[in-house]
């Protein structure tokens, strides 16, 4: 074997060692765009496309109606103008207090499925969302069964005294509280599930160790079991708070004059009484926007909260 | 494709129209020309598949089989096939501007001329329907645009209001009842842009139908200011069935059905004819501008309007039909939709509902009300 050719060996074999690498790398390029392509595609067609068609919609750009029409923002002027604004905060109000509610009726209850050391802890959380193998409008109108003026609260409080006949409490049914109450029954399991799961894959030695620190039950649940859930419990109130801030299933069925939502406001604009697809699609898109900004708001709170607790 | 105009352009040269022309004619003379066209337009015409409908829930498949059970039987391969029924005539229209291709669809009466004026409708054939002269001849004529008849009646009703007679003592038969402080959280109104007429009719506007905007002002603030009085605005009959009938609402604006259907449940229930006049609709089947199937839309809606389909309406939805010679087997629902008066519909019994020449402006006023 002459030089060159031991040099030429030496440099195969180099090669060959090396071959692998690149060809990990290059498999490596294809598995990204081919793993995202599907959800990236999907996220395109299903929402990048249609959130464009409604912007133009918004804007006049395409309109309902035939013939010319052209940039104009009127939509968007009456969506500032014309008392929609109103109604989105006490959308939001609603939203928010039912969330904030919701979360924390839910903590106790994910707290002592996933820390309690119960065997039965699956079954339980299976019977917290046993409720989701019905459908949603039957449950939703199970409510006006229990709520309503001849329902099962009013005849039980009439039953025992405790109200006159023929004067139900009213405000059970067909009101705000209506709506809020089963929004907060019909996502209840929405919210135990994200802090089940936090709480469940918690460290228990940190636990231990803040016993061995001698911290009360009280000070490790603060300092430690809180912070280290906070993830979940955001991702469970954004869970409720998006969906039910754009709401108008719940409202349509038992929120009568007093219970009525942005989310209504958007459908009648499109469905009801005369199209007006451009004001409605500068609402809808007014309410993406807004979710957007509070769910970027809200991870950088728990990246900056995960960060301190790191 | 024009059916009054030319009826047969697009799936037929001139010789077959001709030869279709002579083949009704002839067999006319021999069996009737009615049964003789239905034949020859049949063979010759070649319309395949089945007539796509869009109707209001309980008119398909869903309970109204009753109404074109005539049409079925005929036509057993070209049976109707219903899109998701229509919730209101804007979604009708929005869903036809998205693509949507009925054949037929069933706007009601003050919605004819806004149709007729889209572009997306043709008239009717009224030729075409043997049992055409027997439809109420003021409701036919509200069916006409331009000349043409564009909508062709069938069901037909009042706006008025219901109540318990057991529970409401109203002081007079108007509509201000809906406004009744004394019934406060009792009442349901209707969710449409409708309301801002009552409002109208109730404070005396000169044509509620199309209000100055002094008038369109001070009946929005009226409702405005009476919204606390009303608990639900009902939007689909059986959640004003639902409410009325467990006692959370005792006064609605309602339809003849929720009474009928009200007094099924021996609930003690009036129809108040209010002083103001009650506002009557028809409802009104129109016939898609580019329909593959003009002449089976037609055979559809004849089927509608025969007598046996009025009266199968009337006994089991409460509703008049335009057919002036069905009635009805309950006196009292021919007492109360004066079924034995043909002009019932119009004055001085009742304002028959029209086109709204403001109609978006009524329609935010509404959407402003609900949201105040």
């Amino acid at each position: 074997m002459g030089r060159g050719e031991a040099g030429l060996t030496a440099e195969a074999s180099a090669t060959h060692a090396a071959a692998p690498a690149p060809r990990r790398r290059r498999r490596l390029k294809l598995a990204t765009p081919a793993l995202l392509g599907l959800p990236l595609g999907w996220l395109v067609v299903f929402l990048v496309v249609p959130a464009v068609i409604v912007a133009l919609y918004s804007v006049n750009e395409l309109s309902l109606f035939p013939g010319p029409h052209s940039f104009a923002l009127g939509g968007w002027y009456r969506l500032f103008h014309a008392g929609y604004l109103q109604l989105f905060w006490k959308s939001t109000e609603m939203s928010l207090i039912v969330s904030a509610l919701v979360v924390g009726a839910a903590y106790p209850l994910a707290y002592f499925l996933a820390l309690s050391g119960t065997r039965r802890k699956y079954v339980l959380l299976l019977l917290l969302i046993a409720p989701f193998l019905t459908s949603y409008l039957l449950r939703v109108l199970a409510w006006k069964v229990i709520l309503g003026d001849t329902g099962v609260i009013n005849t039980f409080l009439v039953w025992t005294g405790l109200q006159a006949k023929g004067h139900a409490l009213s405000f059970l049914l067909y009101s705000r509280f209506a709506v809020m109450l089963v929004l907060g029954y019909v996502w209840l399991p929405f919210v135990a599930l994200p802090i089940f799961v936090t709480l469940e894959s918690l460290d228990q030695r940190l636990l231990e160790a803040a016993s061995d620190l001698y911290a009360s039950r009280m000070q490790a649940f603060l300092r430690v079991t809180l912070p280290l859930s906070l993830p979940g419990v955001v991702a469970a109130f954004l869970f409720v708070f998006i969906p039910t801030v754009g709401e108008f299933v719940t409202p349509s069925l038992v929120g009568g004059t007093g219970g009525y939502m942005y989310g209504n406001q958007i459908v009648d604009l499109f469905e009801t009484g005369f199209p007006d697809w451009e004001t409605g699609a500068a609402l809808a898109l007014f309410l993406i926007g807004v979710i957007a900004v509070l769910t970027v708001v809200f991870v950088r709170f728990l990246r900056v909260g995960e960060a301190r607790t790191a | 494709m024009d059916v009054e105009g030319e009826p047969f352009d697009r799936r037929l040269s001139r010789a077959d129209m001709l030869r279709l022309a002579a083949l009704a004619a002839g067999a006319g003379v021999v069996a009737g020309p009615a049964a003789a066209a239905d034949a020859a337009i049949a063979r010759l015409t070649k319309e395949s598949g089945r007539l796509q409908v869009m109707d209001w829930a309980g008119y398909g498949n869903d309970g109204g089989q009753a109404m074109f059970a005539a049409y079925v039987q005929k036509y057993p391969h070209n049976k109707p096939q219903f899109a998701s029924p229509m919730t209101n005539e804007t979604n009708a229209y929005g869903r036809i501007r998205a693509g949507a291709q009925p054949d037929v669809f069933r706007p009601y009466v003050g919605w004819v001329k806004f149709f007729a004026q889209s572009g997306l409708v043709q008239p009717w054939n009224p030729k075409l329907i043997s049992n055409f002269d027997h439809l109420n001849p003021f409701m036919v004529k509200a069916g006409q645009y331009g000349g043409k008849q564009y909508g062709i009646p069938d069901d037909w009703g009042f706006d008025a209001i219901l109540y318990r007679s057991d529970k409401v003592h109203p002081k007079a038969n108007s509509w201000g009842l809906l406004f009744d402080e004394r019934y406060k959280g009792k009442i349901a109104w209707f969710d449409d842009l409708e309301m801002i007429t009552i409002a109208g009719l109730y404070l005396k506007a000169k044509n509620p139908w199309n209000q100055t905007q002094t008038e369109l002002n001070r009946s929005v603030n009226f409702l405005k200011s009476k919204k606390h009085v009303a608990r639900m605005n009902w939007s689909s009959e059986t959640d004003l069935w639902q409410a009325f009938g467990s006692g959370e609402i005792w006064i609605a604006y309602a339809w003849p059905n929720d009474w009928v259907q009200m007094k099924k449940k021996k609930l003690p229930v009036v129809y108040m004819h209010p002083k103001e006049k009650p506002i009557a609709w028809v409802g009104m089947f129109m016939l898609l501008k580019n329909s593959p199937r003009p002449h089976l839309a037609h055979a559809y809606v004849d089927a509608w309007s025969s007598k046996r389909s009025g009266k199968w309406l009337e006994d089991n939805y409460g509703y008049g039909h335009a057919n002036i010679e069905a009635k009805p087997s309950s006196s009292q629902l021919l007492k109360a939709l004066q079924l034995a008066n043909p002009k019932a519909v119009t004055l001085p019994n009742a304002y028959l509902d029209r086109d709204i020449r403001q109609r978006s402006t009524y329609a935010n006023l509404w959407e402003e009300v609900k949201r105040a």
